[in-house]
């Protein structure tokens, strides 16, 4: 045709034959390829397997950026992307990222681009228009593809495609260098078919810009991949929507750990479902749809397609959602020659079904429906009615869409079919189109069963009580106000029974807190929660009778009684113990006061030891209450040499007198045998009456001495005191031991116990003195003697 | 199904358009898709809706999360009526327009009161804007 054309004498075709018969060559071949032996349908598959790998490969990321043009998954694309800037409207930030990575293969194609854009004056011309027109609408994030991670292959296909329409000249999305399949005239053809659309950019709404964003330099393969996969998505997806729902409930998953369910609700996001009618047609400008339609294009398209789209759309359009539908394939015009007399016809037969600006299921309807619907949201006046119509519907009565106004503009248009419908049959079945309506909202039952379960749950916890009337008594009487109303009103016949709100009844309860405890453990462990704070303090109260406590406070107070005595008295004895040392250092004129001093203290303790009034005569009680704690054993064996001899003496007796009692006492502690150096000392120093009446104090009652003679430190007594004796009788031919008989009785007696005794009662002595056998042998005969040797173990020659 | 018979809960309404005035003065519209104890409201299309006089402008916002203490009121709204015919939609930027010179004509007026006082020796104490609305 064009050939013929030149021909003419038409003077002004001949300046453009060149380009003309470009085009034409270049169609003409295309068409060769496409519809010839050559077409590119045997292999799409694999080219589609291929370009989804290298998308996949390539990553979604650099691609999804706002304005996600520049980095579109197709390498090549965003090579040629990075290499013109000035092509590339939307924000260039995603632009270099995809470009490093496909440097090394983007070469090709940015060869490709340039010559193209150098070559072809078409792709030139369209590329300055392109640059102008997009530029003001590209500010709005119009192209973020969707970034379901459910859908991250089909998406990339489709969000190949709006990213291309920056590049106007169709840099060669195409070109991809690994890719042979696409021929050059393919890209040639697209570069083409980009041009078309231009013409649709004459709109102002910043939407229009948006959806008019120009040609989508897209090989014809590309296209059929995009159609075929996302159409196969969205045929998945259909199902999907009805799945999410069961999916939760079937799934006990807590709702703790509830992850947000597959947003498959949405199918539309990105993706471009419907690529029937380009959605750079505004509503506004029906006749640029027909414009399109006539746009030749070649490219394969396959009309049967339209009919895939059962209901993939929700009901209601968000904004990106429709900018995302917008932005679509749908932009190109690779369909209109087909599919726009197949779109009225289905909007037409839709459209008499719903009397709306049908969104005819699954159809075109939307994408138009979307810039229509689309409108009111981002302001300026509610578009004319006729807009949400769409492509002027043959006979789609306008009239009916008056009512529903702005509320509904962000209605779903099937949803605003509906609408209509219902407000067609009035006063019916409201609550079912309810339903209706909610069962298909593919945003429906975001929340579970489950969650509103536990939200219930919540609220009904707060209303327990163990006493209604008290914590809730307004509604209480509100209630039974409400019920003897209804029961007024109402018959006796038909019983209806209102719900009624069963609260629960929570029963008051003691709860007493009680550790975790584990077998064999010790302690109680510290298991706190909210509802049981950790007990700091066991306090463990223990209940007794008044006898017990009153005896046990006796006991406790006496033996703290005397434990400040023996404290006391010991305070007094390290002072008079060092007052030697102090003597020396003090100065000559304090020397008195310190003697002074010394002496009182020395009578103190003297006086503490004593029963009450008479002199020289221990306190028996005292003594034993001091000797009975370990401490006054010490005391007293301390105290010994300080006090003066005679008191020394009674203590000592007060011993021997009570020595059962102090050695009972003494069991637990073995500190008697501390005492016995002192208490010799103190022995030696007594005269022979005084031992005498030691003696005897010893031998004490019945059963003393034998007693004694159990411990270790009474029988020790009971020598030091013979051997004393004996060194008095032995050493002073003139002591008086022997003037009374009381020692020679004593001593026949202690012998008679000591033979007496048997040997396992006997304790060893600390030692034993050597003139014990003199002394024995002076009043035992030899027989006697021997036993007590043996007995006694009295050596010999121990003399 | 009524969860919770006799009293009022958020769990019937959801999925259903729903209208929710906030504290600081805004409108919005959307549908309610999820709720908590504490009435956080999960809105999905969200509509940002002006109104001055009788004019009013939607701002699409779509997802919108709202705090439970930051609500003044929440009622659904019927999808069947009609808008009323007295108010009339205007574009956003109509409406922002409106809005603005609203606020300063408001402002204008404060500020007049308060010289106003001021030269008599009075003053208003400064109220607690917590809820500006």
């Amino acid at each position: 045709m064009f050939r013929f054309q030149s021909l003419d004498d038409d003077c002004t075709l001949e300046e453009e034959d060149d380009g003309l018969i470009d085009e034409e060559d270049e169609i003409d071949q295309f068409n060769d390829d496409t519809f010839g032996a050559g077409a590119i349908d045997d292999d799409w598959q694999e080219e589609h397997k291929r370009l989804a790998e290298l998308d996949e490969r390539d990553g979604l990321g650099a691609g999804r950026g706002p304005g996600g043009g520049d980095c579109s998954p197709s390498p090549a694309s965003s090579a040629a992307a990075g290499r013109l800037p000035p092509l590339c409207f939307s924000s260039s930030s995603s632009g270099p990222q995809g470009q490093d990575e496909r440097s090394g293969g983007g070469d090709l194609a940015e060869s490709l681009a340039r010559f193209i854009l150098d070559a072809d004056p078409a792709v030139a011309g369209v590329g300055a228009a392109e640059r102008r027109g997009p530029a003001p609408g590209s500010a709005g994030p119009v192209l973020s593809a969707p970034r379901g991670p459910d859908q991250p292959r089909v998406l990339q296909q489709p969000a190949s495609i709006p990213p291309k329409h920056q590049l106007p000249p169709g840099p060669p999305a195409s070109g991809l260098p690994a890719s042979s399949v696409l021929s050059y005239q393919q890209q040639q053809h697209l570069l083409r078919r980009g041009a078309a659309p231009m013409a649709q950019m004459n709109s102002h709404s910043i939407w229009d810009n948006s959806m008019g964003f120009g040609p989508v330099s897209v090989t014809p393969g590309l296209v059929t991949h995009m159609e075929d996969s996302p159409l196969m998505s969205i045929i998945k997806e259909v199902g999907l929507p009805k799945r999410p729902p069961q999916g939760r409930s079937d799934e006990g998953h807590d709702l703790s750990e509830r992850a947000p369910p597959p947003r498959s609700s949405s199918p539309v996001i990105g993706s471009p479902p419907v690529r029937a009618v380009p959605i750079g047609t505004p509503p506004k400008h029906p006749m640029s749809l027909n414009h399109q339609v006539h746009h030749p294009t070649a490219v394969h398209v396959r009309a049967p397609v339209q009919h895939r789209f059962p209901a993939p759309f929700p009901e209601r359009l968000s904004p990106n959602t429709l900018l995302n539908m917008a932005n679509s394939p749908l932009c190109r015009g690779p369909f209109p020659p087909r599919v726009g007399p197949v779109l009225s016809q289905l909007q037409r037969a839709q459209l008499l079904n719903s009397q709306v600006a049908g969104f005819p299921r699954g159809g075109p309807g939307p994408p138009l429906l979307a810039g229509a619907g689309f409108r009111p949201f981002f302001g300026g006046p509610p578009p004319p009615h006729g807009h949400r119509m769409g492509p002027p519907p043959p006979h789609g009565p306008p009239n009916h869409t008056p009512p529903i106004r702005h509320n509904t503009t962000h209605l779903h248009p099937q949803h605003r079919r509906m609408l209509t419908q219902r407000m067609q049959s009035r006063g019916g079945d409201r609550v079912r189109t309810g339903l209706d309506r909610r069962s298909r909202d593919p945003y429906s039952n975001l929340m579970s069963q489950k969650e509103k379960e536990w939200v219930t749950k919540i609220q009904m916890m707060q209303l327990q009580s163990t006493d209604p009337y008290l914590d809730d008594y307004y509604y209480q009487n509100y209630y039974e106000k409400m019920e003897k109303r209804q029961e007024k009103e109402r018959d006796s016949s038909r019983k209806e029974h209102t719900t009624k709100l069963i609260t629960p009844q929570v029963a008051k309860v003691e709860h007493t807190y009680r550790p975790v405890q584990f077998a064999g453990s010790l302690g109680k462990l510290t298991v706190s929660s909210v509802n049981n704070p950790r007990k700091m303090i066991d306090a463990v109260v223990t209940t007794r009778s008044d006898d017990e406590e009153k005896r046990e406070k006796q006991v406790w107070n006496k033996r703290r009684q005397v434990l400040y005595t023996v404290e006391k008295m010991f305070s007094l004895l390290l002072e008079v113990q060092d007052f030697e040392k102090r003597f020396v250092q003090t100065p000559e004129e304090d020397r008195d006061a310190l003697l002074e001093q010394h002496k009182s203290n020395t009578e103190q303790l003297s006086n503490s030891l004593q029963d009450g009034d008479w002199e020289d005569r221990v306190s028996d009680e005292q003594c034993v209450m001091i000797m009975s704690v370990r401490k006054g054993k010490r005391l007293v064996a301390r105290l010994l040499p300080f006090l003066p001899a005679a008191q020394a003496a009674a203590v000592v007796m007060a011993i021997a007198r009570n020595l059962p009692a102090i050695a009972k006492k003494d069991k637990q502690d073995q500190a008697l045998c501390c005492l016995v150096e002192p208490v010799s000392a103190v022995i030696q120093s007594l005269s022979s009456s005084a031992l005498t009446d030691l003696l005897q104090e010893l031998q004490g009652g019945e059963g003393q001495l034998a007693a004694a003679l159990q411990n270790k430190f009474g029988v020790t007594l009971l020598f030091l005191i013979l051997s004393e004796g004996e060194r008095m009788q032995s050493s002073d031919p003139n002591c008086q031991l022997m003037d009374d008989n009381r020692w020679t009785e004593l001593v026949f007696s202690v012998t008679r116990e000591l033979l007496g005794v048997p040997s396992s009662s006997l304790a060893p002595p600390l030692f034993t003195p050597p003139n014990l056998l003199s002394l024995f042998s002076r009043y035992v005969d030899r027989q006697r003697l021997e036993l007590l040797q043996d007995k006694l173990q009295i050596s010999a020659s121990s003399r | 199904m009524n969860y919770v018979p006799g009293t009022a809960s958020l769990i019937d309404d959801i999925d259903k358009k729903h209208l929710v005035l906030l504290r600081d003065g805004r409108t919005l519209i959307g549908y309610l898709r999820s709720i908590d104890q504490f009435a956080n409201l999960v809105f999905h299309q969200t509509v940002e809706r002006i109104h001055v006089g009788k004019k009013f402008g939607d701002i699409p916002r779509g997802i919108f999360i709202v705090r439970g203490e930051n609500v003044v009121l929440l009622g659904e709204m019927d999808v069947d009526k009609p808008c009323d015919t007295i108010l009339q939609q205007v574009s956003i930027e109509e409406i922002l327009e409106e809005q603005r010179l609203q606020q300063q004509a408001k402002q204008e007026t404060e500020k007049v009161k308060l010289q106003v006082l001021k030269d008599r020796g009075l003053s208003v104490p400064k109220a607690d804007n917590l809820d500006e609305y």
